[in-house]
C-alpha cells in the first residue's frame, strides 16, 4: 500500500499537507508524531472514514479511492482502534463474528464451527482460549486488542492499522500487545501500521519510521538509517531534547 | 517468564456454579417462592382446576407484552407506548367490527379486522423505531410522546365512530370464526380432559348424600374442584385460555432468534454498544425498528386475544401495561442499559408477576394494592442483582 502526496484540508485548517507513506508485508511501520500532527487524519484517510482532499492512494500499484470504511475492508485494510468496537457483555466468539456471523438456513447460527474459529486464530497469534463462550469484559486490555487484531486478519486485512495499541494499558499487557504484533510481522503477507507515542515500543519491533509534525512529514526511515537520539527527537517534533532540558532548567 | 497467562486465571466451573450465575436464577428464585406462599395462602385454591386457567391467562397476557418489551430493552430501548398500542388495537378491531371497515367498504370479518389493525399497529412502531433511531433522540421521551397520542387518539376515534368510550354486547364471533376461536377461544383442551379422567376415578362412588352438614359440603366441592368436577359432577374446566398457545409461540420464538440466530446476534450486539456494532457491520437501525415493530405486534396480539374473548373493548385497555412489561423484563434479568438477558428469565418474571396481581382472587383477605407494593420492592430488588451480574460480567467497570 502507497500513499502519495495527500493532502486533508478541514475548511481553513490544512491537517495533512502533502504526506508520503509506504508500507510492505512482513514490515512493521511505525507512525509517530505528537498530539494533533495528523496521525489519526492519515490513518482515517487510510480506512475509508475520511476522502483525501487531493493526492492519491495505491494497494498493490492500482489506484484506489475510498468512498467508506466498506470499502477499506473490501480490499484489505483492517483497522483496529483504540476503543476496539468490541462488544464487553458479548462472548469471544461472538465478537469475533459480530456482524459477520456464520449462519446456515433461517439465520442458524454454526456456533461450533465459529467457536472453533475463533478459538483457533487466536492461538494463531498468542492466546489460548479454553472457553470461548467467556465474555470479553472479562479479558484483559491486551486479550482485547489481541481479539480485535485476530478478527481483523481472519476477515481478510493484508494492510494491519493499529491505531496507539499499547497505550492505556499495563506494562505486562503492553509486552503482550508487541508479542502479538511481531507474531502478525512473522507471518510475512501482512502490513502493520503501528501509530504510538511510545518511543520505546516503536524501536522494539519496527522496521521502518515515519515522523509526523503539524501535518507534514520530518523524517522517515528504516531502523539501520535512524539513530536512537533521531527518533527522540523527531518524536518531540524536532526539538532538541538539550533545548527543552534548557527551557525547563530556566523556569 | 512463567507459562502463566491471562486466561488461565479465569476459574473453571462446574455446572452447579454455572447454574448458580446465570442471569435468570433470581427470577427462577422468586418465582419458586412465590408459588409455594401463594399455593399455601390459598389453600391450594389458586392451582385448582380454575384456578390454573386465571393463572395462566394472566401470565400469558403479560409474558406476550414482556417478550416484545424485553427483546428491545436487550437492544437497549424502551417501548411506553405498549398499553395505548393495546387500547389502540382493540378499539380498532372492535370498532370494525361493530361499524364495519372503513370507507364504506363493507362488513369486517374478524381476520380482516385484525389484519388491518395490524397494519396499523405496524406503522406506528415503524414510526416510533424511524423517530428514535433517525432522531437519536431516547426512546423514553419519544415513545412518552406516543403514549399521549395513541390514548388520546383512541378515545377520539371511539367517541366520533361509537358516541361511546367503549364497544361492548359484540356477538360471540368464536362460534362461525376459525380466527376468532384461535385468538378468543381455548386451547389444550387434552389436558383439562385427561384432569377430568382422572378424577372421575378418583371420586368414583363419591356424591353429595342430604346427610352432609354444611361445612361438609363445602370440603366436598372443594375436594371435587381438585378433580377438575362441578357439584352437578360434570367437567368443570374445559381448556386454557388461547393466549397461552401465543404465549408460548412467541416467546417460543423471541427464544430461539436471541440464543440461536445471527439475529440474535445482532439485537445483542446493538443494546450492548450500537457504535462498535455498527463499526462491524451490524445494522443498527433496521435491528431498533424491527423490534419496536415487534413490540407493537405483541401489543396488538394481547389486544386481538381480549377482544375476542370478551366481545368488547375499552379506552381504558391497557393501562399500566407498559410498565408491567419493563418491570417483568428487569425482573427477569434483562439489563436496563441493554446488551444481556434471555426469554427464560423473561418467562420466570411473567409466571411471578401474572400469579402475584391474580392472588387476590385466591385470598379474600389480600387488599389487591399489596401487588404493586410487591411490583415496586422485587423490581428494585431486581435491578440490585442486575448490576451486580453486569459488574462480574465487565470485571467490575
Amino acid at each position: 500500500m502507497r500513499v502519495e502526496n495527500v493532502v486533508k484540508k478541514f475548511g481553513p485548517f490544512t491537517a495533512l499537507d502533502g504526506v508520503d507513506l509506504d508500507i510492505a508485508p512482513g514490515e512493521v511501520h511505525a507512525l509517530l508524531g505528537d498530539n494533533g500532527a495528523g496521525k489519526s487524519t492519515l490513518i482515517k484517510i487510510m480506512s475509508g472514514v475520511h476522502q483525501p482532499t487531493s493526492g492519491s492512494i495505491y494497494v498493490d500499484d492500482k489506484k484506489v479511492f475510498f468512498r467508506n470504511p466498506r470499502d477499506a475492508a473490501a480490499a484489505g485494510i483492517g483497522t483496529v482502534y483504540q476503543d476496539l468496537a468490541i462488544n464487553q457483555l458479548m462472548s469471544v466468539t461472538r465478537n469475533f463474528f459480530m456482524g459477520r456471523e456464520l449462519t446456515s438456513t433461517f439465520g442458524l447460527l454454526r456456533m461450533d464451527e465459529m467457536d472453533k474459529i475463533a478459538h483457533e486464530e487466536m492461538k494463531k497469534i498468542g492466546i489460548d482460549f479454553s472457553d470461548p463462550s467467556q465474555a470479553v469484559g472479562t479479558m484483559s486490555g491486551g486479550q482485547r486488542q489481541t481479539l480485535a487484531i485476530a478478527r481483523a486478519i481472519y476477515f481478510g486485512a493484508k494492510v494491519l492499522i493499529l491505531d496507539e495499541p499499547t497505550s492505556a494499558l499495563g506494562q505486562k499487557q503492553q509486552m503482550e500487545v508487541l508479542k502479538t504484533i511481531k507474531r502478525v510481522r512473522a507471518r510475512g503477507d501482512i502490513a502493520i501500521v503501528f501509530i504510538t507515542h511510545n518511543e520505546i515500543h516503536s524501536k522494539l519491533i519496527a522496521d521502518r519510521y515515519t515522523f509526523l509534525a503539524l501535518g507534514k512529514i520530518i523524517g522517515a526511515g528504516t531502523k539501520n538509517e535512524l539513530a536512537g537520539g533521531d527518533i527522540r527527537r523527531l518524536m518531540a517534533g524536532g526539538a532538541e531534547m538539550a533545548d527543552l532540558e534548557q527551557e525547563l532548567s530556566a523556569i | 517468564m512463567t507459562d502463566r497467562s491471562e486466561s488461565d486465571r479465569l476459574q473453571q466451573e462446574s455446572w452447579i456454579q454455572r447454574t448458580v450465575r446465570r442471569p435468570e436464577i433470581g427470577a427462577f428464585v422468586v418465582m419458586l417462592i412465590i408459588i409455594v406462599a401463594l399455593a399455601m395462602a390459598s389453600d391450594g385454591k389458586s392451582f385448582n382446576a380454575l384456578g390454573l386457567k386465571n393463572n395462566v391467562a394472566i401470565i400469558a397476557q403479560l409474558g406476550i407484552i414482556a417478550t416484545g418489551a424485553a427483546l428491545l430493552m436487550i437492544a437497549g430501548e424502551f417501548d411506553l407506548s405498549i398499553g395505548p398500542m393495546i387500547a389502540f388495537a382493540g378499539m380498532s378491531i372492535a370498532v370494525m367490527l361493530k361499524w364495519g371497515l372503513p370507507f364504506g367498504l363493507g362488513e369486517a370479518t374478524p381476520l380482516l379486522a385484525f389484519l388491518i389493525t395490524l397494519v396499523m399497529t405496524l406503522a406506528f412502531g415503524w414510526l416510533i423505531g424511524t423517530i428514535v433511531v433517525k432522531s437519536g433522540l431516547s426512546s423514553f421521551i419519544v415513545t412518552l410522546a406516543f403514549w399521549f397520542f395513541l390514548r388520546g387518539l383512541t378515545e377520539v376515534c371511539f367517541r366520533l365512530i361509537n358516541q361511546n368510550t367503549n364497544v361492548s354486547g359484540l356477538p360471540d364471533f368464536k362460534k362461525e370464526s376459525w380466527f376468532a376461536e384461535q385468538m378468543g377461544g381455548e386451547v389444550f383442551s387434552w389436558f383439562f380432559d385427561a384432569w377430568y379422567w382422572i378424577g372421575t376415578k378418583a371420586s368414583a362412588g363419591l356424591e353429595f348424600t342430604s346427610d352432609m352438614t354444611k361445612s361438609e359440603k363445602i370440603d366436598f366441592i372443594n375436594y371435587l374442584s381438585f378433580l377438575n368436577i362441578n357439584r352437578k359432577m360434570e367437567q368443570w374446566v374445559t381448556g386454557f385460555d388461547a393466549r397461552l398457545l401465543w404465549f408460548i409461540i412467541i416467546a417460543g420464538a423471541a427464544w430461539y432468534v436471541l440464543a440461536r440466530t445471527q439475529l440474535g446476534s445482532w439485537i445483542y450486539a446493538t443494546g450492548d454498544n450500537k457504535e462498535s456494532a455498527r463499526a462491524n457491520g451490524v445494522p443498527v437501525n433496521r435491528v431498533k425498528v424491527g423490534l419496536f415493530m415487534f413490540s407493537a405486534f405483541c401489543a396488538t396480539i394481547f389486544a386481538t386475544c381480549q377482544v375476542f374473548d370478551t366481545n368488547s373493548s375499552d379506552a381504558a385497555k391497557g393501562m399500566f401495561k407498559e410498565l408491567e412489561a419493563i418491570a417483568i423484563a428487569v425482573v427477569g434479568g434483562i439489563l436496563m442499559t441493554g446488551g444481556f438477558g434471555t426469554i427464560i428469565g423473561v418467562v420466570f418474571g411473567a409466571i411471578t408477576f401474572g400469579l402475584v396481581a391474580n392472588a387476590v382472587f385466591f385470598i379474600p383477605w389480600i387488599d389487591g394494592a399489596w401487588f404493586r407494593v410487591f411490583v415496586g420492592t422485587v423490581l428494585l430488588l431486581a435491578v440490585f442483582a442486575n448490576e451486580r451480574i453486569r459488574k462480574r460480567i465487565t470485571g467490575g467497570i
